[in-house]
């Protein structure tokens, strides 16, 4: 990779985690570690500009985190929701890696 | 021609001319027979509170399909205000019939065979769920009321469909021709079955490979031949033929008029049939129409609770009852768990979410603990009705000794409470309260929607014991400590 490219810019918004059935967290961990091993994407906060995408965390398929004025805030957003991955029914135990192959296919294509 | 008038419903039941059997008897017109006569006007119901202004935000949706406005019972749900509108719906008609009004259970089953019917579709190449919405589009424009048939007769319930000795205890498709399927079976306790336009026919559980034949979904009018139905017995029924007040509710009656549905090897043409043998879509077919038709029992048994409060508190101002603070805490009480059930069925539906082909459903662990709840709080609201009103509650005279030249003076004097109401007001919230607490009404709490230990399943598949368990050893700092943030 260029050192001159922009790095694309991936934010995480979480829904709240009332009573998750699935453990965002470590899907967030596991996006972090692949962001770091690939660089081609950094985790950003929601505040910042210029977003790219934007990886909505659900605990459950309520999916309150999927809000309009979130995705608003990227040019692309990916949802997980239980377990589900834009509403595609994945185990819990797949999900990071599901949700990392979600954001592959934005990233490339 | 869009939403009917509870007229025109009359009407188009009596142009059908579908099979139906009571009392050993041929029914020639179900609108016009007194059997059935309080099912039809509950049913109608729908159609007329649909049309008035007072009723028509939560009784009226708009078709996604053609941007028509429609009666909410043919409406696939696409928000989280469609889900709460619908227990809104459910309790004010509850409210106004004291009854069931039967039109729940295809509205439920229409917006479940939409989601499998798409999710079949993506996964295997069929056209299912283009089927579907051609039938919808006729519910819809036709304003058609539809049963939703679920429930097998099943046999030895320890055998699957397959297993069984008589293969017929499940329905199945028997003979798969080139224009259609032929099916044969029966369905069990299927409201509203014999006053409906046609039945949603759907697999009853979860089925394997040996069972594919049984792994059907279907359409067919209620007239169509082979469709034999036979109408079950209610608590009191021979009281709508012989007798005015002492039926109690004598609009609406006091269930939702079920019967056993029986498919004589019957035609289905492939337009109607939704599915042929996907037999593992069967089980989720069955959780969404569960959780569809589970949550409803705190908007419709709310809707009725609000009326059967009502009438314990009027008889308790008749009988002199109604300042004893054991009665006013107890009415309280009713209050309070009527409202528990509501508050169940309204979150279910906040937490409902969407389905890949765009509809919504409500939240299936919420929904089973909603109806768990109403198989055991609306026997006590009944109960805690009964308690108030007395024994004479299952001894008062009938009506004919009321009227009878010789007794009915000793009738009317010996059966007033206060002086001030006439003993008629006495015997009829009586007869009201004994319909809604005695008998057939109250085992459709139990079992509708599916008994008990069906919720009990679905809870224990749906409750996340390991999410649990990994809660407790956090704080019990057990094992790996896991981070707050990362």
């Amino acid at each position: 990779m260029s050192k001159n490219r922009r790095k694309v810019k991936v934010a995480l918004k979480y829904c709240g985690s009332c009573n998750p059935r699935v453990d965002l967290s470590r899907i967030a961990r596991h996006l972090a570690k692949v962001a770091e091993e690939r660089g081609d994407f950094q985790l950003v906060p929601l505040s910042e500009n210029d977003i790219d995408v934007v990886v909505i965390l659900c605990g459950c398929p309520r999916a309150c985190g999927n809000k309009g004025e979130v995705r608003a805030r990227a040019k692309r957003s990916l949802l997980t929701a239980g377990e589900s991955v834009n509403r595609r029914a994945v185990p819990e135990i797949q999900l990071p890696l599901a949700v990392e192959q979600e954001l592959d296919k934005i990233l490339n294509g | 021609m869009t939403m009917m008038t509870g007229q025109q419903y009359r009407e188009s039941l009596r142009r059908l001319k579908p099979e139906v059997y009571y009392l050993g008897e041929k029914i020639e017109s179900v609108a016009d027979h007194p059997a059935f006569l309080p099912h039809v006007n509950a049913a109608a119901l729908t159609y007329d509170m649909a049309l008035a202004p007072e009723f028509e935000e939560l009784l009226t949706a708009t078709s996604h399909l053609t941007g028509e406005k429609i009666n909410r019972f043919t409406h696939i749900h696409h928000s989280h205000d469609d889900l709460v509108k619908k227990v809104k719906m459910l309790r004010a008609l509850g409210q106004q019939t004291g009854s069931c009004f039967q039109r729940c259970v295809g509205f439920d089953g229409l917006n479940s065979v939409y989601s499998i019917t798409y999710d079949i579709d993506q996964k295997l190449g069929t056209d299912y769920h283009k089927r579907l919405v051609n039938l919808l589009k006729q519910v819809q424009s036709k304003d058609l009321m539809v049963s939703g048939a679920m429930t097998d007769v099943k046999g030895n319930r320890r055998l699957s469909p397959s297993q069984q000795k008589d293969p017929d205890l499940y329905v199945h498709m028997v003979e798969k021709k080139k224009d259609g399927i032929v099916v044969r079976g029966a369905k069990a306790h299927i409201t509203g079955a014999v006053n409906s336009h046609g039945h949603l026919v759907m697999p009853t559980s979860a089925m394997k490979a040996e069972d594919a034949d049984y792994a059907v979904c279907f359409y067919v009018p209620v007239d169509a031949p082979g469709v034999v139905h036979i109408f079950g017995r209610q608590t009191n029924d021979t009281r709508k033929c012989e007798c005015f007040l002492d039926q109690g509710n004598v609009d609406y009656g006091i269930v939702g008029g079920e019967a056993l549905i029986v498919f004589d090897d019957v035609f289905v043409p492939w337009e109607n049939v939704f599915m042929c043998g996907e037999y593992e879509f069967a089980y989720e077919l069955v959780e969404r129409f569960a959780t569809a038709h589970r949550q409803n029992y705190g908007g419709c048994k709310t809707g009725l609770a609000d009326a059967m409060i009502g009438a314990t508190y009027a008889l308790a101002q008749v009988q002199g009852t109604d300042r004893a603070s054991h009665t006013r805490d107890k009415l309280v009480e009713m209050v309070h768990l009527t409202e528990t059930l509501y508050c169940c069925s309204i979150a279910c539906s906040c937490q409902g979410y969407a389905l890949p082909a765009g509809s919504y459903m409500a939240d299936p662990l919420l929904a089973n603990v909603t109806k768990l709840n109403v198989t055991r709080e609306v026997y006590e609201i009944a109960r805690l009705a009964q308690d108030i009103a007395g024994g004479i509650l299952a001894t008062a005279p009938s009506e004919m000794d009321w009227k009878d030249e010789r007794v009915g003076k000793y009738v009317d004097k010996y059966m007033k409470g206060v002086a001030e109401v006439p003993t008629e007001t006495r015997l009829r919230l009586l007869r009201l309260l004994e319909g809604m607490t005695c008998g057939t009404a109250l085992v459709e709490s139990m079992h509708g929607a599916g008994s008990p230990q069906a919720q009990r399943i679905m809870i224990e598949r749906q409750a996340n014991f390991e999410r649990k368990k990994r809660l407790a050893e956090k704080l019990a700092k057990i094992g790996e400590q896991p981070l707050l943030v990362c």
